[in-house]
């Protein structure tokens, strides 16, 4: 069985974010710390206990340039068979639709039974990736899944997805793409010696011209018009005075300031 | 010239960092409170590897540089430092010898488990008598037919109350002074071999330090690891590895003190603003901010020496003096930031305050490693 597994380097989640004063497409700044976006790692998890339990291959492929390059290298520390970075200067300022034309166009040449993304980025948090490529693809799509399994001989894909109050069951014929949510799997701590092999090995790159697109194929359809940082937060404010004075004072404080008495 | 990592170096320090994060750091408090060797814990880290970074390939390890494996023991100290302790002697000092010297007999029985996590080693230089001063080693390592009889007792051993097997230094020539000492390989289950108690300690309290008891215990000839009387000559080979280590190991306990620091700075309100905007509190970041990257450079620069084979004996003593003294001023800093909150266990700046001590007498003290730098630098 060959599944394809989608992932995106984001920010790291402590990574500091400010938003500079004009608040414009051009005022995010973010710390030079980056990390795979963990739901992209449950999903490549999931991905090696289905190639250990029905054998076959894993391959991980990336939409960007730069840091991008490091989710490869950790699929490969992970344990994936093959990488490759779609690295091409029309995918930079693309949006998600855009990305998931190049995403598509490799999947479709590589013919795989399954393709496994994250439910969402942990940076722009949009969530449309993986679906726009089973659309572009009209492959049958299964989101948030919490638990996959596949009959190879069947080529069926049984998923459970968290719903609310409860879980649904859905059967998809293959090939289809399911996104993981939390749950799906525990990403692994990989182990030095894939993390070695993976600092060494030489990522192989295609551009767009190479899987048939030209830039107006990734142009993005939506215009990032600017970013908000959410309100600061008042500082801790420390109550003064002796007990049982400055109880009085904090109970006071929540009555009528914080009002959440 | 380049200053920057490679993207390859900065990918393996993120894995690294990671490793670090999920398995290592939500335990820092929990080992340091407990004040015992987590096993658990080294089981789980050793599974992923790492302990063999610095060892050959042909003997089970991952032929790491110098660099890689100071990217690996900077990142690895962010976590608890006890713990960072027992790894660095089981990585270093505690294999090294048994690795460069040892048969393939003894490698097999010891190193191959030993980089595996199996068996826990230690590196028994120190003695009630002797510690930075090797010259006063008083245990003796006698001849006795096919093999060699050790007797004498060893203190502050890291991992010494658990190790499976213990490097020790002894004097085969009593007379020689430093021309006369010696490794010898020594396994747990020997006759005469006896693991003290373990020492309670103010900082690094996830290691387990005390007493090895040499009792005349027999020891075959193959155990002598490397000629007689090159002990020292040998410990050179790896002192500035230590020290580097070691004084990474400060960059990161100071990096994470300022760190942790300057959250309560900016938390922290006095005469109606944070303190993180009062000009004093600043100058505490910006001064220890900058000696830590000077500190840093200059030892990921002699970790670059290493690699390279050039002298740097001096230099890498520099370094670890530099780095040490920088960490235990940061460390002193974040305190005074944490006013009264710096004095309880409730605030992470005591224990970095504690942890910093331990740094200060491996790879010799810096005393002696100053009187040693004025004395070569006045000579040359």
């Amino acid at each position: 069985m060959k599944i394809v597994v989608l992932v995106k380097q984001v920010p790291d989640p402590e990574a500091r974010v400010t938003v500079g004063p004009d608040g414009g497409p051009a005022a995010l700044q973010v710390e030079d710390r980056w990390c795979t976006s963990f739901f992209d790692e449950v999903a490549l998890e999931a991905a090696l206990g289905l190639r250990q339990r029905h054998g076959g291959e894993v391959v991980a492929v990336t939409a960007g340039g730069g840091k991008a390059i490091d989710a490869l290298r950790r699929a490969l520390a992970f344990g994936a068979d093959r990488v490759l970075q779609i690295d091409d200067p029309a995918l930079a300022g693309t949006d998600g639709l855009g990305v998931s034309a190049a995403l598509a166009a490799f999947v479709d040449r590589e013919r795989p039974d399954l393709v496994l993304a994250g439910r969402q980025a942990l940076d722009d948090e949009a969530g449309t990736v993986g679906p726009a490529v089973a659309e572009r693809l009209d492959w049958p799509h299964a989101a948030d899944a919490v638990a996959l399994e596949v009959d190879p001989a069947a080529r069926r894909a049984r998923v459970e997805r968290t719903v609310d109050g409860g879980r649904e069951v859905l059967e998809l014929p293959l090939p289809a793409l399911v996104t993981a949510q939390k749950g799906l799997a525990v990403p692994r701590v990989p182990q030095v010696t894939g993390v070695m092999k993976a600092m060494r090995a030489k990522i192989d790159k295609l551009d767009l011209a190479a899987l048939g697109l030209s830039a107006a194929d990734v142009a993005p359809r939506t215009a990032v018009l600017g970013y908000r940082p959410p309100p600061s937060r008042k500082p801790v404010r420390m109550v003064e005075g002796d007990f049982p004075e400055n109880v009085r004072t904090l109970a006071a404080l929540l009555r009528d300031e914080a009002k959440v008495l | 010239m380049d200053f920057r990592f490679s993207e390859e170096q900065e990918f393996f320090r993120n894995q690294v960092r990671d490793a670090v994060d999920r398995l290592v750091r939500p335990r820092i408090a929990e080992i340091d409170r407990r004040a015992e060797f987590p096993r658990d814990l080294w089981d789980e880290f050793a599974g992923l590897g790492y302990f063999g970074l610095r060892h050959p390939a042909a003997h089970g390890g991952l032929d790491a540089d110098t660099v890689t494996s100071m990217i690996f023991f900077e990142e690895l100290a962010r976590g608890s430092c006890g713990f960072f302790m027992a790894v660095t002697v089981q990585m270093l000092m505690g294999t090294y010898f048994v690795g460069r010297f040892g048969s393939p007999a003894i490698r097999q029985r010891v190193l191959e488990p030993a980089i595996r996590g199996e068996k826990i080693g230690a590196i028994c230089f120190t003695e009630s008598q002797s510690g930075s001063d090797l010259a006063g080693v008083r245990t003796t390592a006698v001849r006795d037919g096919d093999g060699w009889v050790l007797h004498g007792t060893k203190e502050w051993i890291t991992n010494g109350p658990i190790c499976d097997f213990a490097t020790v230094l002894a004097t085969t020539d009593p007379k020689a002074g430093l021309k006369g000492l010696s490794f010898f390989l020594v396994e747990d289950g020997t006759p005469g071999f006896a693991r003290g108690q373990k020492i309670e300690k103010l900082g690094a309290r996830g290691s387990v330090t005390g007493e090895v008891v040499l009792d005349h215990v027999r020891v075959p000839a193959e155990n002598l690891l490397g000629e007689p009387g090159k002990g020292v000559t040998y410990v050179t080979d790896i002192l500035n590895q230590v020290r580097v280590m070691t004084g990474l190991a400060a960059c990161s306990i100071a990096d994470e003190a300022l760190r942790d620091a300057k959250d309560y700075a900016k938390r922290r309100e006095a005469f109606g603003k944070p303190i993180s905007e009062y000009q004093l509190i600043r100058e505490k970041f910006g001064r220890c901010w900058a000696k830590r990257e000077a500190a840093r450079t200059l030892l990921y620069r002699v970790a670059w020496m290493i690699d390279a084979g050039l002298e740097c004996q001096r230099e890498a003593m520099a370094a670890k003096w530099v780095a040490t003294e920088m960490c235990l001023e940061a460390v002193d800093e974040a305190t005074r930031i944490y006013a009264g909150n710096g004095f309880t266990p409730e605030y992470p700046a005591e224990r970095f305050f504690r942890d910093a001590r331990f740094l200060l007498s491996g790879g010799g003290t810096h005393e002696v490693l100053l009187d040693y730098l004025g004395r070569t630098y006045l000579r040359q």
